[in-house]
């Protein structure tokens, strides 16, 4: 069976760190961190985790359906999504992943655009 | 630089909060500059409750004066992260008893890591039910086309070792002008009687110690006295092929299809094994199922026919007429046909 992103670098252990990574990136940047601002930390970070598993082909993934729920209240405009599709790529490259996995990944992303930016 | 000022530097400069507090108004001594950097610079006579309000002082004043301890955490948010510290109070020994010292460690990683773990171990106790729910639906399929037994071995060596089962007993059935029933009924409906049919034959012949072996179109085959061997297996045979045609025709009293069935039984050897790599099936065969399909053609519509061997093995509680020899496949076989010794009055009326 071919493995998936999240089996190939190393599974949950691994991508943990890129999870808690990414989580502290996104509320360091001014543009994408107000979002999370009246967030609850255990949200945010379940949020995160579940994100990052579905995008790599891990235990979860989110329906479109779910996506577009879980954003309809947040007024996400495509500068926004830029920021987060670059946040996402510089996270996954410093934790050595190769150039094309994050292509694809970010891709993945990319494809969900429709379905938050308002 | 004295040694004193040295250490001070260095309390200043660790990444643990620490700060001295007076026991009895709670005011601040000193704190560094992680304390500082967390919770702010406290003013020349702040208090401990200034900086911290939901902290209720006479619980820490108990703590430190019973135990010496008191901990404690505390949340709060440093630029939009949720930091979680948790702090703990110590009674100075050197001085008087009226100094607390207070450790603050940053935890909020570890609490980050903790609800990220709770998030996956919920995503993987998902993924495990669901696995476990299809694996259950694998297992019911597997076990609709093999005895338990078989399908225990296959599933713990992955392979199952052809065996020969001797005595067994093997009923097939079939039904009249099937083909021309084929023809023209809607296959759809076809299909729905045969699953109402067969349904009613496996919860029949399970009564009586019958394994479903497999159905070839209109062809049914079951076999007694195996995986586990009975002694009862010829009466097992017998007994579900008397309820078959009972079934059958009182079925028949109220569905527009009429179904008229031969059976065939026979006594012997056969092998059971898994054939096939890609798609495998259980099967049997051997002498014992080859005989059962040939006295089967045999038999009139509504009729159970079975050879010498198995009319010798019934009890008293069926009728027995033979119906002279036969040569079967090359060999002389006596056909006997085989009814119920009592008949309940309305199958009676069905079949004459």
């Amino acid at each position: 069976m071919e493995k998936n992103l999240f089996q190939k670098y190393g599974g949950f252990s691994k991508i943990s760190r890129i999870v808690l990574d990414f989580y502290e990136r996104l509320l360091d940047d001014d543009d994408v961190g107000p979002f999370f601002d009246e967030v609850d930390m255990a949200r945010i970070v379940d949020h995160q985790t579940k994100f990052i598993s579905s995008l790599l082909g891990g235990p979860t993934s989110y329906t479109d359906d779910q996506i577009s729920k879980l954003h309809r209240h947040l007024t996400i405009n495509t500068g926004h999504f830029d920021v987060l599709a670059r946040i996402l790529r510089e996270t996954l490259a410093d934790h050595g992943m190769e150039p094309d996995d994050v292509d694809t990944v970010v891709a993945a992303l990319d494809s969900r655009r429709g379905l938050v930016v308002s | 630089m004295s040694i004193a000022a040295i250490n001070e530097q260095l309390l200043r400069a660790i990444g643990v909060g620490v700060a001295l507090l007076d026991i009895d108004d709670l005011k601040f001594q000193f704190f560094n500059d992680t304390f500082v950097e967390w919770f702010g610079e406290p003013d020349s006579d702040a208090r401990l409750t200034d900086l911290f309000t939901a902290m209720d002082a006479e619980v820490l004043r108990r703590g430190l004066a019973e135990g010496g301890r008191f901990a404690t955490e505390t949340t709060f948010k440093l630029r939009r992260r949720t930091m979680t510290v948790a702090m703990e109070f110590n009674r100075a020994p050197d001085a008087g008893g009226k100094i607390a010292v207070v450790v603050c460690q940053n935890i909020t990683r570890i609490k980050e890591l903790e609800s990220m773990i709770d998030s996956y171990s919920m995503m993987v106790e998902r993924n495990t039910r669901e696995i476990k729910r299809e694996k259950e639906q694998v297992e019911k399929l597997l076990l609709n086309m093999m005895p338990r037994s078989v399908y225990e071995e296959y599933k713990t060596f992955g392979v199952v070792t052809p065996r020969l089962y001797d005595p067994v007993s093997v009923l097939t059935l079939d039904f009249c002008g099937f083909s021309d029933l084929v023809a023209t009924v809607d296959p759809g409906v076809i299909v729905s009687e045969l699953n109402d049919l067969y349904s009613a034959f496996d919860r029949i012949g399970e009564q009586f110690g019958c394994e479903r072996i497999k159905t070839i179109g209109d062809a049914y085959i079951t076999v007694a006295g195996m995986p586990d061997p009975s002694p009862d297996h010829v009466q097992s045979v017998a007994n579900a092929a008397i309820r078959f045609l009972r079934y059958i025709a009182h079925r028949n009293e109220s569905h527009p299809i009429k179904w008229q069935c031969r059976i065939g039984l026979s006594a012997g050897s056969v092998i059971g094994s898994v054939v096939g790599v890609q798609k495998y099936i259980y099967d049997v065969f051997g002498p014992a199922v080859t005989r059962a399909l040939r006295i089967r053609a045999h038999a009139e519509p509504m009729t159970i026919c079975g050879d010498a061997e198995i009319a010798g093995s019934l009890n008293g509680k069926f009728r027995k007429t033979g119906l002279g020899g036969q040569d079967i496949g090359g060999e002389r076989i006596e056909i006997v046909r085989i009814e119920a010794e009592t008949e309940p009055a309305r199958a009676v009326g069905i079949q004459s």
